[in-house]
């Protein structure tokens, strides 16, 4: 019962193994809209809200009976997600929750639909697994990130027809399906935001270089550097392949920024024995050399080793390899010196961060 | 720049001068400030040197403080923009929460006004957000604009598909929307004004939602009907009118030119374009700043490089003649408007995308090639000539039948105005696609209109196909689409054939035709003429709606012959007179085109025909039909009174669209020696849109000025018996001109 009338809700507790990590009083919610172009006609005709309880879950779902009682469907809504400490959906950001809000417009609800912080799990899903997925339906992200195929009642592409054909006085049962198919997806939610956390965590089990990789960039987008930092770190960590080596040219790049030459420096130095055949860990190191250190002679050596171990790119670093002979054969054994002194002190500073490097594989 | 008076001695010119007529200076009528204008408003048009108004922007400000809706009908750069957005600046002056929408026909005009709103604005002390939101608004700038855009800028079809369908996100601007500016309203006449009118009636609805009731404010060039329009259009009764212009004018001179004729049978003459290029190039080169219209964009082109050829070889003539044309980015014309103020400009060609409006100052000379299409276009072009005294404005006619009626008769341009703005928002075909697009908007109440219209007869028939489910005494959109989407303003069917060029490294669209004409003028081998130069059509594909062309220089022309039946559905008025009868109501016409005819120009003669393979086309739209009483017939053989009626219908038409203000192509014609409904020789003008959009009803009305006027345009040609510019293509059939006239003039006869 709401202040606008009856609203069709039902309520289940679902019984499940407690939550690691345990995300709180969030609602997982997910609506079923009559069309997916968005706009004043689109109407959601049903939402599913998941939440956990410390026992289970409980899958509160609501029905609009017919499009003229939107009012109690949409305050029914609203009651259960802003009991809530924070919101859940998958593309929600873009979808689900403009359409609520253009709902309770057209619905003349007072004020706004107002929520708890959310938290878009497509987004997320993005950010830590588009490298594993040619797409990011929820669909094939439980196939392939939750590991279970869903066997369900009734693809995406056929629910607004069930609400339609409902209205029209047709089948109940077609309905049925589509209602199972909302409140499905709000289980699959919870489960998927669970691995996502354990993920973000770093805890999740066996998690490659991209994996680390994908992870570190997403939490040096959102500010949290250090996080970002030991991710990028253990993806350098796996030492071969392209994504440890663009990792490590990431940490390369913000310790040059930071101004820790010597560790970027001991670090090339380190990624260029492993990943032995990545042009751009080379050209990194010798521009680094050339640039930073001012040091042309290693810097050479480094460009005329690259090409005698990488044929086929050899043509790539001729010129950088031409400048760097002449830059040579024009200096002084001075300005050779003082570099080299300078290269000493900053060892004894930054010598810290290398074993972290080594130690985390 | 030159202060000589332009000189044009009608001695140089071997055509006729059919009009010299010397329109006398106006002074300007000032008055003051209105009193209750905010002062801060007053030191912002101090800032742009206005110290005082012109009548009708005083007149116009006060009818819309009084709360009244507004037409404001003036001539070219008489200041009409300050009509409008003085009341506007002024209201947001005292309350800066109220909003204002602008609607311009094209997104070029709108970008054209942000800069001159920009302009009054920036000498305000408070904020005032002006954006344009069309489809080139990038993304990122969207959501300001709907959040704190004070004037909203933008053009019907994005109102259509973008802001009214979405409105929950414009909700700050539909629920303080105070004022609705709709400009160049008439524009807003035909197809398009009856769409657009629907698009109106479905703002209202939504304004009515969030609890507003703006004021329209129209602006309009001169038509005879323009308070008319506007009440059709806005549905609204308390419009006041504003049609005297206050602003000053130089004596102007206005001469219609019609090239001497070359073939006097074919009614063939010397080319406009030349003899608009012997008349501006002296002009030009003697400093006289000159502006030539062309109608196409190829005119332009052409035009520009004579032009440029005609000066002195010293002068630089690329940067001393210009072209201006739709299309050229906002920075370039900038410089072209800038260029003809400090005078390095004394040439400007042009297409039509000069006449809405757009500034660029007041040049001493104008030149039209062709007629523009209708008066009130007319009129905007010469107007580019003249606020200083001593402007010349010249027309030349073209050889094609409309030309050819204005120019011998400079009585109908110079008298009242005869030219209306017609819509009709009830065509069904329209109505039912605004009312989806309504009703996804907002659901209908039980016993509510789309504006005027009744629709719960049409919302009964969604809801058996099933895009509308009623609930709790309303009415509810109930499919996945996306109505707006389907329906385009400025077309009636979706699938219209497309026009496609593939002589261009990436194939252009140059055009499009309506599914019923197309078998007749694109098929396959066709020289199709577009924007007067010939294309042959290679390639026709039915299924996809393509046609693929490629322009060539041949000299011959197509003609294929279609059979064209009417049958007469519903009479809604008629038959009356005698022994012409006039009807009109609601007619099926049924067009199979079998074979096409090659035809030499000049000498007609027939040099190859082939045969045309396509389905026959059914059209249901509304229809004018005239009757010819037995005892006129009897005494004219068959084949004459065959061509006599071809003449009627070909006539008829061309007249007709003068009347309507609409293209020649919006209106087809039949003659038929029997009719099968009414077993009489018929001459039937319909429209080509189904269902029409009220042409039909006014052209029963108006029969008797048309006969007229079909009558003087087939009398007053210089041809002996009859041409492609009075009675149509008909091959030199023998007596068609004298049968043609005949036959119009037979109801002039007393009864």
């Amino acid at each position: 019962m709401t202040a606008y009338g009856i609203a069709a809700v039902r309520q289940e507790v679902l019984a499940l193994p407690p939550l690691d990590p345990y995300p709180g009083t969030v609602a997982y919610l997910d609506t079923e809209t009559t069309g997916l172009t968005g706009g004043a006609g689109t109407y959601v005709f049903a939402a599913a809200i998941a939440t956990p309880l410390e026992c289970g879950l409980r899958v509160a779902q609501f029905f609009l009976p017919e499009p003229g009682m939107e009012s109690p469907f949409l305050q029914a809504l609203h009651d259960e997600v802003v009991a809530a400490d924070g919101v859940a959906t998958f593309n929600g950001g873009s979808f689900d929750l403009p359409v609520l809000r253009t709902r309770w417009v057209m619905a003349r609800m007072p004020g706004e639909f107002t929520h708890a912080a959310h938290v878009d799990l497509l987004t997320l899903v993005r950010a830590l697994y588009r490298h594993r997925l040619e797409t990011c339906t929820l669909r094939y992200v439980e196939q392939r990130v939750l590991g279970y195929e869903r066997d369900d009642p009734l693809p995406s592409a056929l629910v607004p027809d069930a609400y339609f054909d409902y209205l029209r006085g047709g089948s109940q049962d077609i309905l049925e399906a589509a209602l199972e198919h909302n409140r499905l997806d709000v289980i699959s939610l919870v489960h998927l935001h669970s691995r996502l956390l354990r993920r973000l965590q770093g805890a999740d089990v066996d998690m490659d270089a991209d994996d680390w990789l994908a992870l570190g960039r997403h939490r040096w987008r959102r500010g949290a550097r250090a996080d970002g930092w030991r991710a990028l770190r253990n993806a350098t960590a796996f030492a071969t392949g392209e994504a440890a080596a663009t990792a490590g040219l990431l940490l390369t790049r913000r310790l040059i920024r930071k101004g820790s030459i010597t560790s970027a420096d001991r670090l090339l130095d380190w990624l260029e024995s492993s990943s032995r055949d990545d042009i751009r860990v080379s050209v990194a190191r010798a521009r680094l050399l050339e640039w930073r250190r001012r040091d042309p002679e290693r810097a050479l050596s480094v460009v005329e080793d690259a090409q005698r171990r990488m044929p086929e790119a050899a043509p790539e670093l001729e010129q950088r390899r031409a400048r760097l002979v002449r830059k040579v054969s024009s200096r002084s054994g001075d300005g050779l010196r003082r570099n080299r002194d300078r290269r000493q002190r900053d060892v004894g500073q930054i010598q810290l961060e290398a074993p972290i490097l080594e130690g985390t594989a | 720049m030159s202060s000589a008076t332009p000189r044009f001695d009608p001695t140089e010119f071997s055509g006729e001068i059919t009009l010299d007529h010397v329109i006398p200076a106006t002074a300007a009528d000032f008055v003051p400030l209105p009193a209750d204008l905010r002062p801060e408003l007053v030191a912002a048009l101090a800032g742009r040197g206005v110290e005082r108004l012109y009548s009708h922007q005083a007149e116009a400000y006060a009818a819309v403080r009084r709360g009244r809706h507004l037409v404001v009908v003036t001539p070219t750069a008489s200041g009409k923009t300050l009509c409008y957005n003085l009341p506007v600046l002024q209201r947001l002056l005292e309350n800066p929460d109220k909003r204002a929408l602008y609607v311009y026909p094209t997104k070029a005009l709108a970008q054209d006004q942000l800069a001159e709103l920009g302009a009054l604005k920036s000498g305000l002390p408070i904020e005032v957000r002006v954006d344009t939101y069309d489809g080139d608004t990038p993304p990122g700038r969207r959501t300001a604009i709907r959040e704190g855009g004070h004037v909203v800028m933008t053009n019907p079809d994005m109102l259509h598909t973008g802001l009214l369908p979405h409105h929950t996100r414009w909700r700050r601007l539909f629920s303080s929307l105070e004022f609705v500016v709709i400009d160049e309203l008439h524009t807003y006449r035909g197809l398009f004004g009856s769409q657009v009118a629907n698009v109106i009636r479905r703002l209202k609805r939504i304004c009515n939602f969030y609890g507003s009731n703006p004021t329209f404010i129209c602006a309009s060039a001169t038509i005879r009907n323009p308070l008319e329009l506007a009440k059709r259009l806005l549905e609204e009764d308390n419009i006041a009118l504003v049609d005297r212009s206050g602003a000053p004018r130089g004596e102007r001179r206005l001469v219609f030119y019609n090239p001497p004729l070359l073939n006097r049978d074919l009614g063939v003459r010397r080319s406009s374009m030349l003899e608009a290029r012997r008349i501006a190039a002296p002009w030009i080169r003697s400093g006289v700043q000159t502006i030539v219209f062309c109608r196409s964009r190829l005119q332009v082109e052409v035009m520009l490089s004579y032009l440029r050829q005609d000066l002195d070889p010293r002068l630089d003539s690329s940067r001393r003649v210009r072209g201006y044309r739709a299309g050229y980015l906002p920075l370039h014309r900038r410089e072209i408007e800038a260029g003809l103020r400090n005078g390095d400009i004394t040439g400007v060609v042009s297409t039509n995308a000069l006449e809405l409006g757009i500034d660029i100052g007041s040049l001493q000379c104008a030149v039209l090639v062709g007629y523009p299409g209708t008066i009130a276009s007319t009129w905007q072009q010469l107007g580019r000539a003249g606020r200083r005294s001593g402007s010349v404005g010249v027309f030349v006619a073209s050889s094609s039948p409309l030309d050819q009626f204005i120019v011998r008769h400079p009585e109908y341009f110079l008298g009242t105005d005869p030219e209306e703005g017609l819509i009709d928002p009830d065509n069904l075909l329209l109505l039912a696609a605004h009312l989806q697009a309504g009703l996804f908007e907002l659901p209908f109440l039980d016993d509510e209109r789309l504006g005027g219209a009744d629709v719960q007869e049409l919302l009964r028939l969604f809801e058996e196909d099933g895009s509308a489910t009623r609930s709790a005494g309303r009415w509810f959109w109930s499919r996945q689409a996306f109505p707006a989407e389907e329906v385009h303003l400025r077309r009636i069917l979706a699938d219209n054939v497309v026009i496609i060029d593939t002589s261009q490294p990436r194939p252009q669209v140059i055009g499009e035709m309506d599914q019923f004409t197309a078998p007749v003028l694109l098929h396959e081998e066709a020289v199709y003429l577009h924007e007067g130069a010939q294309y042959h059509v290679d390639r026709l594909d039915w299924d996809e709606k393509k046609a693929y062309v490629r322009p060539v220089d041949v000299d011959y022309y197509t003609d294929a012959l279609a059979s064209v039946t009417v049958q007469v559905l519903d009479t809604f008025d008629g038959p009356h007179g005698d022994p012409l009868t006039r009807s009109h109501g609601e007619v099926k016409i049924t067009s199979l085109a079998s074979i096409f005819k090659k035809i030499r120009f000049h000498t007609h003669e027939n040099i190859g025909a082939g045969p045309i393979h396509l389905p026959e086309q059914t059209l249901h739209t509304t229809g004018y039909w005239i009757t010819v009483d037995e005892g006129l017939w009897r005494t004219l053989g068959r084949e004459t009174l065959e061509a006599g009626l071809q003449g009627m219908a070909h006539s008829l038409r061309h007249v007709a669209s003068l009347r309507l203000m609409c293209d020649p192509r919006d209106l087809g014609s039949v003659a038929e020696v029997r009719s099968i409904t009414t077993q009489l020789p018929t001459v039937t003008v319909y429209e080509v849109y189904a269902g029409g959009v009220g042409f039909a009803a006014r052209l029963y009305e108006l029969h008797r000025e048309l006969l007229d006027d079909a009558a003087a345009l087939v009398r007053d040609c210089p041809c002996a018996a009859g041409c492609p510019s009075c009675v149509g293509p008909l091959h030199l059939v023998e007596g068609a001109k004298d049968a043609c006239l005949r036959l119009l003039s037979a109801s002039a006869l007393p009864v």
